[in-house]
């Protein structure tokens, strides 16, 4: 009898080991999914601001009175160049975002620009990126989400928050995002 | 959102799976052939028949499936998609591949005026996707990525290993029977046991007969469900229908005109959309009929 209830407290302990090991393996390969799609984020965001100052030096030449413009261009660029932090990075990045659109916005007063093949192949680059940008925060949510959904149902919960981890928050996506990088110059 | 995620999980332990099995009967159907080959010419070789099958099959498999890619890429005279012309192109495919946090396959083009994309390769590691020049001057943007997100599901699915094993089993089959089929006719006179090799005979004929075309059924069967989780697989990563419904739309206009290319039959199965001309319609089909496909991806 002793033996048999020896027995089932073993095969109990086994069972919460294994239970144990997948639910932490799988917690911590989910959250590092999640650092891994926000350096891709991150690889973006920088390939975008190391494209602007070339970017400035293209337009200033023919852009002499929108230096307001320009200005918030080339500041969005330096604070996100300082940003640390998701939060903080992913906010300056839409603010980059923003500042650039509006400077392709005034670009459309000035044909000569428009018509530069530097300047065309820096907003074709630009929109590439903006669309890469657009994706990797897509597997950033997607990512989030897979996590959240295993840090916040049983028994995810239980081993989540004998691990101290907590559900992490979302990427704020602008409505219009996928929409705004497709600056279409149609010639 | 969880429902999608959960059925494309099984899909690709489905693929898995059936990977497994279709490797385990293309060597079934190597050693059963060699048997009854065997048994028509002269029993007394039977061990010799198959260590022979078995060591071809082998070298074949291996082969094929190791430089598929390339074979596939070379039978469509695709090229890769370098030089700025293609820098688009490239990068939508790796925004795609960022999107669904897999490698970036590698861009080829072929050359058709026909609107069709193909991907292949053995795992998302070596895979490779190719878009005809007709689909890039034809499609917009949005009707292009989401084409590409097609085949990018095609590859995260591991459909790509699967089409790329059923394309080694055609092969070999089809290899096998014309070898049986031709050999009849030389073998025939030298023949002069009689009786019990009369069975084996008929055996062997129906045997050659039949395989491929169970063979292709099979295939064809399979590939068809593949593709309605592809073209979901595609909204769900570029996040709207529109551009899917309005890509086949295109492709089904363009091919009212009939497909221009000719594709051959073991890599039709890759295709966007089927690339060979047929009279039956119903079973003999790779791919469900565009109407159908649109139909699904407007309930969406």
């Amino acid at each position: 009898m002793i033996e048999l209830i020896l027995g089932f407290i073993i095969l109990l302990v086994l069972v919460f080991v294994v239970v144990f090991v997948y639910y932490y393996n799988r917690i911590v390969v989910l959250g590092n999914r999640i650092d891994n799609a926000w350096s891709q984020i991150d690889v973006q965001l920088r390939k975008r601001a190391d494209l602007i100052p070339n970017l400035m030096k293209t337009v200033e030449a023919y852009m002499k009175h929108e230096q307001k413009v320009l200005i918030k261009v080339t500041e969005a660029r330096a604070s996100l160049v300082k940003a640390k932090g998701v939060e903080e990075r992913a906010r300056a990045g839409n603010m980059l975002q923003d500042t650039l659109k509006s400077l392709f916005a005034v670009a459309e007063n000035y044909p000569d620009l428009k018509a530069n093949q530097n300047f065309m192949k820096f907003q074709e680059e630009l929109s590439d990126i903006e669309d890469k940008i657009a994706y990797t925060r897509q597997f950033y949510n997607d990512s989030v989400l897979f996590y959240n959904n295993t840090v916040t149902t049983i028994p995810g919960l239980w081993f989540a928050s004998f691990m101290t981890k907590k559900e992490k928050p979302y990427l704020e996506t602008p409505a219009e995002k996928r929409e705004v990088p497709k600056v279409e110059f149609d010639v | 959102m969880s429902m999608e995620k959960i059925s494309f999980f099984d899909q690709i332990d489905r693929n898995r799976r059936n990977s497994w099995i279709l490797v385990v009967s293309i060597f079934m159907v190597i050693i059963v052939f060699s048997w009854v080959i065997a048994q028509v010419y002269d029993p007394g070789f039977t061990f010799i028949f198959l260590i022979f099958g078995i060591i071809f099959s082998l070298i074949y498999t291996v082969g094929t499936y190791q430089y598929s890619d390339q074979i596939a890429l070379r039978s469509v005279k695709a090229h890769e998609a370098s030089g700025g012309r293609y820098r688009h192109l490239r990068n939508q495919v790796e925004g795609l591949a960022l999107g669904s946090g897999m490698p970036v396959p590698r861009v080829y083009v072929m050359p058709s005026s026909d609107i069709n994309a193909f991907a292949t390769g053995k795992d998302p590691e070596h895979s490779v996707i190719c878009v005809t020049e007709g689909a890039l001057e034809k499609l917009s943007d949005r009707e292009l990525e989401a084409v590409l997100g097609h085949e990018m599901t095609h590859i995260r699915n591991y459909d790509i290993r699967f089409v790329t094993l059923i394309a080694v089993m055609v092969g070999i089959v089809s290899i096998i029977s014309e070898i049986f089929l031709r050999s009849m006719w030389f073998g025939g006179r030298s023949r002069n046991k009689g009786g019990g090799n009369a069975i084996f005979l008929v055996l062997g004929i129906v045997l050659a007969v039949l395989a491929p075309l169970i063979v292709r059924l099979v295939q064809l069967a399979i590939s068809r469900r593949r593709e309605y989780m592809a073209d979901a697989g595609s909204v769900q990563l570029t996040r709207t229908t529109s551009g899917m419904i309005s890509a086949l739309e295109k492709i089904k206009a363009n091919y009212e005109l009939g497909p221009k290319t000719k594709v051959n039959a073991a890599v039709a199965p890759m295709f966007l959309a089927d690339p060979v001309k047929k009279r039956f319609s119903n079973i003999f089909n790779t791919h469900p009929p565009i109407d159908a496909r649109i139909e699904t991806l407007r309930r969406m």
